[in-house]
């Protein structure tokens, strides 16, 4: 594993640690979710102005596409459930490493970039199916919550799968 | 009131018109793909030419039905909507989401 990668999963894997499915409400679940989809989305408008590569802006596109169509389905439903986000150390720490992210891509260019962000990308998609899976899906009380949370779960598989195929492309033309 | 029913006896006439000159044994069928779970269901679906398919998006993500050969394309199917196409022509159609190529799909006109 190279270096980037080791540290994207060193800075990624730190936010769903220490939080179990019991000691989770759904209002910070719903935070979760929507910051997990702000991060992805930031991220991904970043490289679609800052790559050169197409098969990256197009993933790129795809990041931002698909994660505010997730993020206006849980938006629409925490306000149907009258569930307010609820700021936690999970939520916060998201969005204290998708800022780091972003200030270390923005350093980036070229292919070290691309690199960078498509790393970021299969480790990020591969640490939020994990949260789902051992604390999202298993936390949430509401039905309705935990339903939308196991159907978005395919579309971050297909993501991950996307981003690794990405990454085999890029280090084949490097 | 007595307009539309004028154009609804019309569009009958029309019809079964366009079933006798045609020759049809069956009136056309209307068929639903389902997109959901980032997988069309059917994954294989066989119609006759002339049927109507309507690709049903049930996942919280946009999606496509794109033939591959350039047939036909949906364009963005938003979450939660529909989009229809009535197809003409005989033989198998390869189909893919445009913006998820991993999800491919076959439409059989026979």
């Amino acid at each position: 594993m190279k270096f980037s990668a080791i540290l994207a999963a060193g800075l990624l894997s730190f936010p769903f640690v220490s939080v179990s499915a019991q000691d989770i409400n759904d209002a910070q679940i719903a935070s979760i979710v929507v910051t997990a989809n702000q991060v992805d989305i930031d991220a991904g408008k970043l490289a679609k102005t800052h790559s050169t590569n197409e098969e990256v802006k197009t993933f790129a596109q795809l990041m931002v596409r698909d994660h505010t169509g997730v993020n206006t389905s849980a938006t629409d439903l925490a306000a149907k459930l009258k569930v307010t986000p609820q700021d936690n150390p999970t939520s916060q720490s998201l969005k204290s490493d998708g800022d780091k992210n972003l200030a270390r891509l923005k350093t980036l260019t070229g292919t070290a970039f691309d690199k960078a962000y498509v790393d970021h990308e299969v480790t990020y998609h591969q640490q939020v199916i994990d949260a789902l899976d051992k604390t999202l899906i298993p936390g949430a009380a509401n039905g309705e919550l935990k339903a939308l949370l196991i159907k978005v779960r395919p579309a971050f598989v297909a993501h991950l799968e996307h981003a690794r195929r990405l990454r085999s492309s890029i280090v084949k033309e490097s | 009131m007595l307009r539309m029913a004028s154009f609804v006896t019309a569009l009958g006439v029309i019809a079964g018109m366009m079933g006798v000159v045609g020759g049809d044994e069956r009136p056309p069928s209307t068929h639903t793909v389902t997109i959901e779970g980032m997988r069309f269901q059917p994954d294989v679906l066989t119609v006759a030419p002339g049927d109507t398919i309507m690709w049903v998006n049930r996942d919280l993500v946009p999606h496509t039905a794109t033939s591959k050969d350039g047939d036909f394309d949906s364009k963005e199917i938003q979450a939660g909507e529909s989009w229809s196409y009535t197809i003409r022509a005989a033989g198998d159609f390869a189909y893919i989401c445009a913006f998820h190529p991993t999800m491919t799909a076959t439409l059989r006109v026979k």
